[in-house]
Order: structure tokens, then C-alpha cells, then sequence
């Protein structure tokens, strides 16, 4: 079974540091997904998602980060996802043109 | 009494028993150990009129044999001679408790080089016991060939029984307690065992025999990562060997915080600068990743090591030596990262080693690359220290470590079948990343490749198959250093669905250098290329 955590920590009222973990694939993409939607409420006004601790993250995990930035839009929750350089997340993120979408930083 | 070939008689044994005893008799109370082995060597070698003897006593971690004192091999004891238990002639000697008696010296039957360059043929030796105790071996030998007979052996055993008495009763408790205690703060007892990597190492006291601030240091990290540490304490002596102490152990805690070497490097200076007066020190920091292909080197003021590939010269690694530890707080440190391929050798060590006096470093280090070459991690490290030091001993205290990766082996292809559905998708990357450390990848070519394939798998999942499902078959193979991947189905290939789709193509052509797609009849094959790195990149 692929596995990933998702932990949350609110830094200051209303921005939130999300921490994801573990490996991300077709088979607990939709896992993810419900969870990370689960942790940001609408009440959050930043989010900043850390994909450091990721040792896999495939089309289908890109899929559900491709999903979350247009829905934080929507919501006009600010999102920016950390990949740390040298990260197995951080290849993945740059050769699908996450970049273009949210603000992608290294540390 | 005395073989025939020799011809000489030594006179009878009754005459050889009274001048060993008087030996250990007359007036030698007052020498030292040293002194009182010179002289019973001396005499040994009179009385068996042999060209050679030599002492080795056993070391504190009790695995190895080390030369101590000789008439005529003077060559082992400035080239550190080891010799492990078990192995080679003294080796053996100590092991099995009993003489040993070689009539012609060869290739098989004797370890050590120097003893073949010296042209010895015929040895004897005789192993030195105290109670039911090993502390050695006495060994005689011959530039002539010559069959010793069961009286040499029996007249040389009775010496090593005086040799060994005397030996054991001038080395006072504290004496052996502390000089026990020193040794083991100086070096590892021995060498960790790390599959896939071969190390060798020495240390040689400076000119008298004075230890000095050098030291070597080889350790696992609970990463599974390894560290290997070279260092050089300023300084002579006592005082120099127990600050030196201080530091191989502050890098050890730090090791266990960092396993950054720059980052080490730096807490370490802290440290120093804080708790240390007046106390310089070059170390070189490095930290090898599991398979050993990268390394990651950090360099305080210390020489950079040597790097051996099969079939290209061996050369200096360009590693910037930043400010030696102890003297200022640098900005910053930097990390150099060496590759390590199959086959190639590491070799690290303290200045001692190249820097002679009236000469340029220059020189010293030239010496140094050309004596490196690929081999095994023993070879290897003998041959540099008969090159370097020679019969000449260096002033300063010298530690020598040597690296060898071992030679590539063939990685077998690898074939996986699976059924087509998510699930399979975890272990396929399991297998796949076993793979490409066998096959010496880095980190980021395994994650590279380990992306593409599951992105190609993925897509079987999803799309080859209808609800009844199919396979998900992987081939892998080697083509030199090229890793050839196949990602097959059996089923009608359809184009992606849904919003979002149809990124993994774009990632597997990122990721690797070709990636072909073929259709026919029987299902989709998807084939994807990717050289690993080259040679010293």
C-alpha cells in the first residue's frame, strides 16, 4: 500500500504549513486528496504545502496539486509549495509547469 | 643440529642454551624495551647466523601482528608493517602457536613484499608466548636458501621465550595500560566491514617514533550513510595525540547531528574555537551515500585525496580546502561531491606522507598519484607506503586510508509481471530502485528513472486494460552504462481521459534520455534509455 501523512500546523492565525510525506501515486492520489481538503478550511488565508519529506510523487499526485491550486484560487486562499532542491518532488514539479500556477520555493 | 647445505656449525645446543640465558642475564635490567630487543635480536642473529630477525607483537585489538624490532628488515618498521592473523607466515605463526618453516619464500606462502624484496629465501619463525598468551612472533631469515632444522627451531624458541619474558615484564601495567588507551583513541581497533567497499589503512609514528595528531576515522551513520574522516592535529606528541582525541570524537557526535561534511565542519570549528586553546587542526570530512557511488567531501586546510579510475591516470580530486579548523569562523564551507564508480579507489591521508624536507609539495604529491592505482584497498595501501615512506621515515606522523569500490559485477536483467492495478505500482518501484543501486545509479538518476517507469506503469494501469484487467510487465537491462527499460501491456492502448491527464508523457521525456512508444497487435511497449553518468562526473 502506498503511504502518505499529511500533517498541518496552523504558524500564525490563519496561515497554515502543511507537511506531506511518504509517497504519492495512482494508488492513494484520491487518499490525498480528500485528506489535504479535509486539513484547509475556508477559514485559512495562506497555505504553504511542504513536499520535502515526498520520496515519490507521479502524474496522479501532480494531478491533485493541479486541482488544489485552482480550487485555493477560487477560494482566494494563497498557496505556495515548497520543494526543497535535490528533492525527488522537485524534478516532478518542474517538468509539469507547477510553477506556472503557484509560486514553487526551495526552502 | 644444522642442515647439511649450511655447512657451519653453530656449536653444540649446550653451548647455544648457556649464551641465551646469559643473555637475559647479564646486566640488561637497566635497558629499555627497545634497547634490550635490539640486543637480544642482535644476538640471535649471531648465533643462528641468519641475515634477518624481526619482532612483531601482537597489537591492542589482538587482530593484527605489528613489526616492533629487527636486524636487517628495517623496511617494516617505518612502513607500519600489519599483518593479520591467520594470514601469511607470521600471520600463521600466531595463529596455530607452533614454528613455522618456509625453505623457499614465494607468492603463496608469504604476504608481506618487503621480505620478497629483500630477497629473503629460506624463514623460520617461532611464535612468542607468555603463559598460554600470544604477544607475537620472532621470525629469522636467510638470503641464501637454507632448511632449517628442528634444533634452529628449537634454540630460536627458547629466545622467544626470553624475548617475550623480558618483553612482558619491562612493559609495566601502566605502561601497557596507557599506551593501550592512547592507541585506541588514536584509530579505530578496526575497520568497519561495509559490503561493496574495501578499506585499508595505516599509521606510522613520525621520525623517534613520537605519535603525533594524525588521525583516521571510518564509521556508519544511522542513515545508513558512511563517514570517513582524515584529520591532522598541529602539534608533537602526548599532548597533540590527546587533543587529537578530543576532536575525532567531537566529530563523531557532530556526525550524528549532520551529515552535511561542510555543515559538520563548521560545528566542529565552533567547538574547537570554544572549548580549545591554540589548537589547529586539517581535517577532510566525508560522507559516502549507501552503494558508495557519490561522495560528499568537505576540506579544512587538508590535502585533497586521490582518485583512481580503471584505465585513466589517477589524479588530485579538486576539492577547495577552506580555513583549517581553529583559526577563524570561514563564511562558509563547501561540499565537493566525488563519483565513485565500480572499480575505482579513494585514497586519503595527512601530509606526512608527501611532504619531505628540502623538497616542493609538489613533488611529494606527484609521487603520491602515481604510486595510486585501481586494485584491492591492502594492495593499494602498501604499495603507497613503500613508494612514499620507503626505508625513509617521514619527521611528521603519517595516517593513510585507502577506499576501493569493488569492481562491477554483471547486474542480471530484471524482468517483472504484475497484475495492472494500483497496487502493484509500490513494489515495481521497490524492485526497480534495488536495481538501479546494484547498478550503480545516483540518487537523482534513480529517482529520474524510477519516475518514468512508474509514470509508463501507471499509464498501463489506467488505460491498457478493461474492467476485466491485464498484466503490467517491466523488463530492465544494462547496456554498458546505459539502463534500458521496458514498460509492457497486452491490451488496446487508449489516449488519456479526464482534465489534467496526460502529464506523464511529458515527465517520462523530461526524465530520461529516449523514450520510444510502439503499438501493435498484441499490446503497447514502451521502451526508455538513460545513460548513467560518466566517469569522474
Amino acid at each position: 500500500m502506498t503511504e502518505a501523512d499529511v500533517r498541518t500546523e496552523e504558524i500564525e492565525p490563519g496561515r497554515l504549513l502543511v507537511r506531506l510525506d511518504g509517497e504519492v501515486d495512482l494508488e492513494n492520489a484520491l487518499t490525498v486528496e480528500e485528506r489535504l481538503r479535509e486539513v484547509i478550511t475556508n477559514r485559512a488565508e495562506s497555505v504553504t504545502l511542504d513536499l520535502g519529506g515526498l520520496n515519490y510523487l507521479d502524474s496522479a499526485g501532480l494531478r491533485v496539486l493541479f486541482a488544489l491550486a485552482d480550487r485555493l484560487e477560487l477560494l482566494q486562499i494563497a498557496l505556495d509549495v515548497v520543494v526543497p532542491v535535490g528533492s525527488p518532488a522537485r524534478k516532478a514539479a518542474e517538468l509539469s509547469g507547477l510553477g506556472a500556477v503557484v509560486t514553487l520555493r526551495a526552502t | 643440529m644444522v642442515s647439511p647445505a649450511d655447512g657451519i656449525g653453530p656449536g653444540l645446543p649446550a653451548d647455544h642454551l648457556r649464551r641465551i640465558q646469559a643473555l637475559t642475564d647479564i646486566g640488561l635490567a637497566r635497558l629499555e624495551v627497545e634497547e634490550l630487543l635490539d640486543e637480544l635480536l642482535g644476538r640471535v642473529r649471531e648465533l643462528l647466523e641468519v641475515d634477518t630477525v624481526a619482532v612483531l607483537l601482537l597489537d591492542p585489538s589482538a587482530n593484527y601482528l605489528v613489526a616492533t624490532a629487527t636486524h636487517g628488515l628495517e623496511e617494516e618498521i617505518r612502513q607500519g608493517v600489519r599483518i593479520p592473523i591467520g594470514r601469511g607466515f607470521a600471520g600463521r605463526i600466531a595463529a596455530e602457536r607452533r614454528a613455522v618453516t618456509i625453505p623457499e619464500v614465494d607468492h603463496s606462502n608469504v604476504l608481506n613484499p618487503i621480505l620478497r624484496e629483500k630477497g629473503v629465501r629460506s624463514l623460520l619463525g617461532v611464535p612468542l608466548m607468555v603463559g598460554n598468551d600470544v604477544m607475537g612472533v620472532l621470525h629469522v631469515g636467510t638470503l641464501r636458501s637454507r632448511s632449517f632444522t628442528d634444533d634452529d627451531a628449537m634454540l630460536l624458541q627458547l629466545a622467544a621465550d626470553r624475548v617475550a619474558l623480558a618483553t612482558r615484564a619491562r612493559m609495566s601495567q601502566t605502561e601497557r595500560t596507557a599506551a593501550r588507551a592512547l592507541q585506541r583513541s588514536l584509530l579505530p581497533g578496526q575497520l568497519p566491514t561495509v559490503p561493496g567497499l574495501e578499506l585499508a589503512a595505516r599509521y606510522v609514528p613520525g621520525g623517534g617514533g613520537e605519535v603525533g595528531g594524525d588521525w583516521y576515522d571510518v564509521f556508519g551513520l544511522p542513515s545508513g550513510r558512511l563517514c570517513v574522516v582524515v584529520g591532522d592535529v598541529v602539534g608533537r606528541g602526548l599532548q597533540a595525540s590527546v587533543a587529537m582525541g578530543r576532536i575525532r570524537n567531537a566529530v563523531r557526535a557532530y556526525a550524528l547531528l549532520t551529515e552535511d561534511p561542510a555543515e559538520l565542519l563548521r560545528w566542529l570549528d565552533r567547538q574547537v574555537q570554544h572549548f580549545e586553546h591554540n589548537i589547529m587542526a586539517t581535517v577532510l570530512c566525508a560522507v559516502a551515500e549507501p552503494g558508495h557511488v557519490e561522495v560528499t567531501v568537505s576540506s579544512a586546510g587538508h590535502p585533497p585525496p586521490v582518485l583512481a579510475l580503471p584505465g585513466v591516470p589517477s589524479e588530485l580530486v579538486e576539492v577547495p580546502a577552506d580555513p583549517p579548523i581553529g583559526l577563524t569562523l570561514p563564511r562558509r564551507r563547501r561540499n565537493t561531491t566525488i563519483r565513485l564508480p565500480a572499480g575505482a579507489n579513494v585514497v586519503l591521508y595527512t601530509d606526512g606522507l608527501v611532504e619531505r624536507r628540502g623538497e616542493p609539495l609538489d613533488s611529494g604529491l606527484a609521487r603520491l598519484t602515481a604510486a595510486v592505482m585501481p586494485g584491492p584497498a591492502e594492495t593499494v595501501c602498501a604499495a603507497v607506503m613503500s613508494r612514499l615512506i620507503g626505508n625513509e621515515p617521514s619527521a611528521d606522523d603519517v595516517a593513510v586510508l585507502v577506499l576501493a569500490r569493488e569492481a562491477e559485477h554483471e547486474v542480471a536483467p530484471l524482468t517483472l509481471v504484475e497484475p495492472a492495478v494500483p497496487r502493484a505500482l509500490r513494489g515495481v518501484r521497490q524492485a526497480v530502485r534495488d536495481y538501479l543501486r546494484r547498478a550503480g545509479a545516483t540518487k537523482e538518476e534513480l529517482a529520474d528513472i524510477v519516475l518514468a517507469i512508474g509514470e509508463a506503469s501507471a499509464n498501463v494501469v489506467e488505460h491498457a486494460y478493461g474492467p476485466g484487467g491485464g498484466l503490467l510487465e517491466v523488463h530492465l537491462e544494462m547496456h554498458g552504462r546505459t539502463v534500458t527499460a521496458t514498460v509492457r501491456d497486452t491490451g488496446n492502448w487508449r489516449e488519456a481521459r479526464g482534465t489534467n491527464r496526460g502529464r506523464g508523457t511529458t515527465l517520462m521525456h523530461g526524465l530520461v534520455d529516449a523514450v520510444r512508444v510502439d503499438h501493435d497487435g498484441r499490446g503497447t511497449r514502451v521502451v526508455m534509455d538513460k545513460t548513467l553518468g560518466g566517469v569522474g562526473q
